[in-house]
């Protein structure tokens, strides 16, 4: 055992990264890369070894003197060679319980950790199997993996010895988290990371312990390279994306600009802070460089569906399905083509696929209810965000949809308490606010309603919808002054975007403009507007009729200046003075909040 | 078949979008502990006539509560058996032993046995009986096991029956462990186990479906009729969580984690669950019921009521009332009479917060009858009753729809509404000041037992009609001077209902009235001040009176003024009738207190005409009272002798006793101040009644402690004694008024002109 440590030493050393933030020598970068994703693969940590290739893959290729030479046997290591050999092909054809019979005795850190890890993947899939054996329904719940005490056991004891590497500290992390015992856990998973800051596994567990940035900031990690790519992640993970884009671009310009890893990942954070244009053209140059990649796939495949490009997505649908239909990524893009398609029978069938392959699919849920939601059958739907939110008590989609799901019923009281739920989780996103405010507006309570809509302008409205509903509500209590007011900046936002798109209610806030300047006696503002109105179908006439009255008034009255100011609502003008004071006062619904 | 079975299992059950809880249709499934029954029967069956007649009957009563219960270890099913026959559990010991540690084939061959039980000319269980259903649902849940599922089923009962081995074991060689090592070893690992022990105890095990609805309703049911006896709200929360983590489906633990909340006061969990609860419903009932979408348009509209019922009881009538504007307007789309009445009522109560409203109610009442809701339209007859009671309305004609409504209680065998009609009558025989009747009807719902004791033995303990009673019944007890017995039924009135339960704040109010009473009786004014502020928490109006009387008491007489006017403006906005009389009367005594008898006449006149319109017997009395008293001060006491015939009869019959000792000394100041006119003899005559009534008053003021009333009464009686010359009396009256003298601080106002 003391050579076993002292190699574990020894491997340590040879790990040790430079420090944090530097990656002046890509060439010893590489170099660590390679050797630790050999010895992912030694041990059947796949997917550390494969996120290793992968960023190593992205870096210049090495010369034949500077590859890493093959890892040095120890003299224990060639005393398990033999054992370690045969059991590696059984694990490798999943039989754990046969490599483990094969390995049980060996001393050496490598057979060892096999020797352990297929003990726990044996009881892992065990556990699976049971799940469809239990005795009863009600029994499911208490199926559980039977050897992770054992494993606990045997793995603190090593632990306390200090006989574990950095791979045996990984895996007793994962026990440690699986037994639901966290603190412990994250304090071995930190451990691992200073023993072996190479291997990716133990930085992924650790986010996904990490609940929020309190805790982040009271962990000392290990200061190297390695770290950054850590901090990347968890950014994203707890949603602090203006960090984490830093981040990644930094990696980006140390030389990492050919991952694949990391593009996708900053295409994820642009699509969580719903920036869709960028997200999508970063997708598309990592379809390119990847083709054939399934993986964030769903994401990709969601922003399509955003954006309704029913070609792409549909390619993108034909493609991920030769490539590997009976992926979780694949149903679920399969499933969002479909329901653009308006086919949502076929939607949800696929949504329950992904479910089935892998039911800790947690978004799949949230779709399947949106489908239901679209098929009219409400009851499903409630059943289907009931789950997402049974999985994952913050999903605020499934709460917003449960929300609609009333709102449909006709119920809007019953439907405030949903919405409310969404927006506690989303304060800063107008579309649950202006639903509030709907809903407040159809119980007649608009006060309410006032603050709900002032609130989505104020934290920036992504439908711009929420200013006319609060004219609308503004002109309904007679309050023409602030009426007017919200259909300026109305009219102000949706220049100021620069957006040509036709926007339905234009007309209607230059109407009203109109007719509210003209009942002000402010005639060139009157008829500024009333021009504006001709422009549009609909109100045409009325501004044509309107402009006619003006110009008898005027007429008729003094002769009014002539000199034409600037329009008042075009986005020059208000660039200066005009800005919309966005004061976010707190949001004070109603005495009873729950 | 199984194979099917599996794979439609694993996956999330999903047809048509819905997942069901429970594929199989089987609401119960084999477990070690039901095999453990079986045994226990096949060998009930088996011992057949040998066993004795009072160990049958024993074991028949056991079962029950086995086959219905949860599971548990062997070693406490085994102590249950041995109480009730210890013959029995050795051979039901031996035949799982053999079962345990044979082969498998020992427990298909069990099973292969079992249905022999039904077979025969003479069956030994019947099919339909209790214990025939529980062995042909083991019998089909046992058959439907898959291979794989069996092999389980066998190691699961050999490990129950080993840890059973194992503890008796343990018991056993606690003492021989020597070995150091092998100890530390142990410790080791017991220490380690440490945490993971703790989460073992806490999931004692799934419940099956079966057994979880029985659990669920018992709790529920103790949580409506007596709550004490159900599980403490952390527990049941705790154990509601468990069965919610084996089940996720099962929507009646929402419910009842939603009671569970409303115990504790918890707005945020209790609405949670409630929605958690009807979103569940929602599709139970669209998959139950076949008729399209009634069974699930149901659930929306009973879930707005609940939420409206919620939000009414934690006082946010704004939010009640729009989720019951929801309720109506959902039943009304869909044609929900029923409903719709059921909203009604909610609506009465909700309006009835801020205005009251008869008419609703009484087309509530017409409309409930014509659905067939004897229920529904009960409980509006009684609010109906309640209010016209307070409205003055004829007492006859309440008594009589009390009467009416009565019949449809016992007709339809509603017996909570029967105790509610009883505390109904209590309260009004109360309000009208007629405490005989008041005691002897609460008497009669305390020693009535209730009509579901006889089906399920729960007696309904909580109930708010009994929480009415027993304080109703405090206070006359107070009243009659027994503070023993009042504050024994107070205590008891603390167990039954503890201080965070809904109708706590009942007794907690009438607690500190009594309190109160008692305070001003010995003149502690600052004690009974200190209790004012509590009595306004739980009831401004009383507080208020109560604060007005203190002040009174403490002869700050400007400051009782004004608030004594501003309350009396506001009881007549809310109709307060009788609280408007009792200030009345406490102003009334104000104006005499500052020698205005003339201005307080008025005032007692319509102080007694409200009381007679009302028909507030003691009320009337006791302003007939301070009316006499202003006329033996304005120098006619003829006349107030006249007026208080009137009043002794339903005082010395009803009133409370310091009330009565208070009739009875104005009664002897009247006949003496009358006899002065008289001749001699008759005088004489008269005094001597007089002090005859003064040791009446005497003992009834003794024995509620007055001692201030107490001196004047020696005060006056010795005087008396010293007209008629009688010195030896006399003396014995000073010396007992000098001790009380001595003991008390003297008071400002003249004894002469003070009759309370």
């Amino acid at each position: 055992a003391v050579i076993g440590r002292a190699g574990a030493m020894a491997a340590a050393v040879m790990a040790a990264a430079p420090g944090g933030g530097d990656f002046s020598d890509l060439r010893e970068i590489k170099k660590q890369l390679l050797s630790v994703a050999e010895r992912s693969r030694e041990r059947g940590l796949q997917h550390s070894g494969k996120w290793a290739a992968e960023l190593a893959f992205a870096l210049e290729p090495l010369p034949l003197s500077e590859l890493p030479p093959p890892p040095v046997l120890t003299e224990e290591d060639a005393r398990d060679l033999d054992a370690y050999t045969l059991a590696k092909s059984y694990f490798d054809l999943k039989e754990y319980d046969r490599a483990a019979y094969f390995l049980r005795g060996c001393k050496s850190q490598k057979a060892y950790f096999l020797y352990m890890y297929s003990r726990y993947l044996s009881g892992e899939k065990k556990k699976d199997d049971e799940t469809v054996d239990s005795l009863g329904p009600l029994e499911k719940g208490q199926v559980k993996n039977e050897a992770l005490r054992e494993l606990r056991v045997e793995l603190s004891k090593k632990h306390k010895a200090q006989e574990l590497d950095g791979f045996g500290l990984y895996l007793y992390g994962v026990v440690l988290r699986k037994l639901d015992l966290v603190k412990e856990a994250i304090d071995v998973f930190v451990e691992a990371a200073h023993v072996l800051p190479l291997h990716w596994g133990a930085w992924l567990e650790l986010c996904n312990l990490i609940t929020d940035k309190e805790m982040l900031k009271f962990l000392s990690l290990p200061d190297t390279w390695m770290k950054e790519f850590f901090l990347a992640h968890i950014y994203t993970e707890l949603q602090l994306i203006e960090e984490a884009l830093q981040k990644y671009q930094s990696l980006i310009d140390a030389g990492f600009s050919k991952s694949t890893y990391i593009i996708s990942q900053i295409a994820v954070a642009y699509h969580n802070i719903r920036d869709i244009d960028k997200a999508l053209s970063i997708f598309n140059e990592l379809r390119k460089q990847d083709p054939y990649r399934i993986e964030n796939m769903d994401t990709f495949s969601n922003l399509l569906y955003v954006r309704s490009m029913k070609p792409e997505l549909s390619y993108l649908a034909h493609n991920l399905c030769e490539i590997d239909k009976y992926r979780v990524e694949t149903c679920c893009v399969i499933g969002n083509y479909y329901s653009l398609r308006s086919q949502h029978e076929k939607a949800a069938l696929y949504f329950q696929r992904a479910l089935k392959l892998n039911p800790r699919y947690l978004g799949a849920w949230t779709l399947m209810g949106h489908e239901y939601m679209e098929m009219k059958n409400t009851s499903a739907a409630i059943q289907a965000y009931r789950h997402a939110i049974e999985v994952n008590k913050r999903d605020y989609r499934a709460w917003y949809g449960l929300g609609q799901t009333y709102e449909i019923l006709k119920m809007p009281f019953y439907c405030l308490y949903y919405y409310r739920r969404a927006h506690q989780l989303r304060p800063n996103d107008s579309r649950m606010l202006v639903a509030l405010g709907e809903c407040y507006e159809k119980l007649n309570q608009l006060v309410e309603a006032k603050k709900c809509y002032w609130r989505a302008y104020a934290v920036g409205d992504v439908e711009k919808m929420a200013l006319v509903k609060l004219a609308k509500l503004h002109e309904q209590l007679n309050e023409s002054e602030q009426a007017a007011q919200c259909y300026i900046k109305y009219i102000q936002d949706i220049y100021s975007c620069g957006e040509v798109v036709e926007h339905l209610e234009v007309s209607t806030a230059f109407r009203y403009l109109a007719q509210y300047y003209f009942k002000c006696k402010l005639w060139d503002e009157a008829s500024a507007c009333a021009q504006k109105c001709c422009a549009f179908n609909d109100t045409r006439e009325e501004g044509k009729a309107l402009l006619r009255q003006i110009l008898q008034l005027r007429n008729q009255g003094e002769t009014s200046s002539t000199d034409v100011a600037a329009p008042f609502f075009l986005p020059a003008s208000l660039s200066a003075n005009n800005t919309p004071t966005r004061r976010v006062s707190p949001l004070n619904l109603s005495s009873v909040t729950p | 078949m199984a194979s099917v079975h599996e794979s439609l299992y694993f996956n999330p059950m999903l047809t048509n979008g819905v997942v069901h809880a429970n594929v199989f249709g089987v609401r119960d499934w084999v477990t070690p502990h039901k095999m453990a029954l079986l045994v226990l029967l096949s060998e009930l069956g088996r011992a057949g006539a040998q066993l004795g007649l009072l160990e049958r009957r024993r074991l028949n009563r056991l079962l029950l509560p086995l086959l219905q219960g949860p599971d548990m270890a062997l070693s406490r099913l085994r102590k249950a058996i041995e109480e009730c026959c210890p013959h029995l559990a050795g051979s039901v010991h031996i035949r799982l032993k053999l079962m345990a540690e044979g082969e498998l084939k020992d427990m298909e061959q069990f099973f292969d046995d079992l249905s022999d039980s039904f077979s025969g000319t003479e069956p030994e269980v019947h099919k339909t009986s209790v214990v025939g259903l529980f062995l042909r649902h083991m019998i089909l849940a046992y058959n439907k096991l898959s291979f794989s599922q069996v092999y389980k089923l066998y190691t699961a009962l050999q490990q129950y029956f080993q840890k059973d081995e194992k503890k008796n074991g343990a018991d056993e060689n606690e003492m021989e462990l020597t070995n150091p090592e092998e100890l530390d070893g142990k410790m080791e690992k017991e220490e380690l186990d440490g945490p993971l022990r703790e989460e073992e105890i806490a999931c004692s095990g799934p419940l099956s479906q079966k057994q979880a609805e029985y659990f669920l309703s018992q709790q529920a049911s103790l949580l409506k009729n007596d709550e004490t006896k159900a599980l403490a709200p952390a527990s049941l929360q705790k154990e509601l969580n468990n069965l919610l983590k084996f089940n996720p489906d099962f929507a009646e633990a929402h419910y009842l984690s939603y009671l569970n909340s409303l115990r504790v006061q918890d707005v945020f969990s209790s609405t949670h669950s409630l929605l958690h609860y009807f979103d569940r419903l929602i599709l139970t009932g669209a998959e139950s019921k076949s008729n399209g979408d009634e069974g699930y348009g149901r659930s929306l509209r009973y879930a707005a009521l609940n939420l409206a019922a919620l939000h009414c009881r934690f006082g946010h009538y704004q939010q009640a009332e729009l989720a019951l504007q929801e309720a109506i307007r959902i039943a009304q789309e869909s044609n929900d009479h029923i409903c719709l009445q059921h909203c009604l009522s909610w609506l009465y109560i909700l309006e009835q917060k801020i205005f009251d409203s008869c008419v609703l109610l009484e087309h509530s009442v017409n409309k409930s009858l014509h659905f067939g809701l004897p229920y529904l339209a009960s409980l509006g007859i009684q609010s109906l009753v309640q209010q016209r009671a307070f409205a003055g309305k004829a007492a006859n004609k309440l008594m009589d729809a009390l009467k009416d409504s009565d019949l449809l209680h016992w007709k339809h065998s509603l017996s909570e509404l029967i105790d509610i009609s009883i505390a109904q009558k209590t309260a009004i025989w109360r309000l009208y000041g007629r405490s005989t009747m008041a005691l002897q009807q609460a008497q009669t719902l305390l020693s009535m037992n209730s009509l579901e004791a006889v089906n399920v033995g729960v007696q309904q303990n909580n109930t708010e009609s009994f929480a009415v009673v027993l304080c109703h019944l405090a206070e006359l007890h107070a009243e009659q001077g027994y503070f023993a017995a009042a504050s024994e039924i107070l205590k008891h009135l603390k167990e039954r209902f503890p201080p965070n339960s809904q109708h706590a704040q009942l007794w907690m109010l009438f607690d500190q009235k009594i309190q109160f009473e008692r305070a001003m009786n010995d003149g502690r004014y600052h004690v009974a001040d200190s209790l004012v502020a509590g009595i306004t928490a739980l009831n401004s109006i009383e507080g208020a009176y109560r604060k007005a009387i203190v002040l009174k008491a403490q002869n700050q007489m400007s400051e009782a003024h004004k608030l004594l006017q501003k309350l009396l403006i506001h009881c007549q906005k809310i109709k307060n009738t009788e609280m408007v009389i009792s200030v009345l009367l406490s102003i009334a005594e104000l104006y005499w207190r500052s020698s205005c008898h003339t201005i307080a006449l008025p005032v007692l006149l319509q102080a007694l005409a409200l009381a007679r319109e009302y028909s507030l017997q003691y009320l009337a009395s006791e302003t007939v009272l301070n009316l006499a008293f202003s006329q033996l001060i304005l120098g006619i006491p003829e006349q107030a002798l006249n007026i208080l015939h009137m009043a002794i009869e339903p005082i010395l019959a009803h009133g409370a006793v310091l009330d009565k000792g208070c009739a009875m000394f104005l009664v002897a100041k009247c006949q003496v101040a009358s006899a002065a006119s008289y001749t001699p003899q008759k005088k004489i005559e008269a005094l001597e009644s007089a002090i005859l009534n003064l040791n009446e008053a005497k003992t009834y003021f003794a024995k509620v402690d007055c001692k201030e009333q107490l001196r004047d009464v020696l005060y006056f009686q010795a005087r008396l004694f010293h007209t008629l010359g009688k010195t030896q009396e006399r003396n014995k009256c000073a010396m007992l008024f000098r001790q009380l003298h001595q003991e008390l601080p003297a008071h400002g106002v003249p004894l002469i002109n003070a009759f309370k």
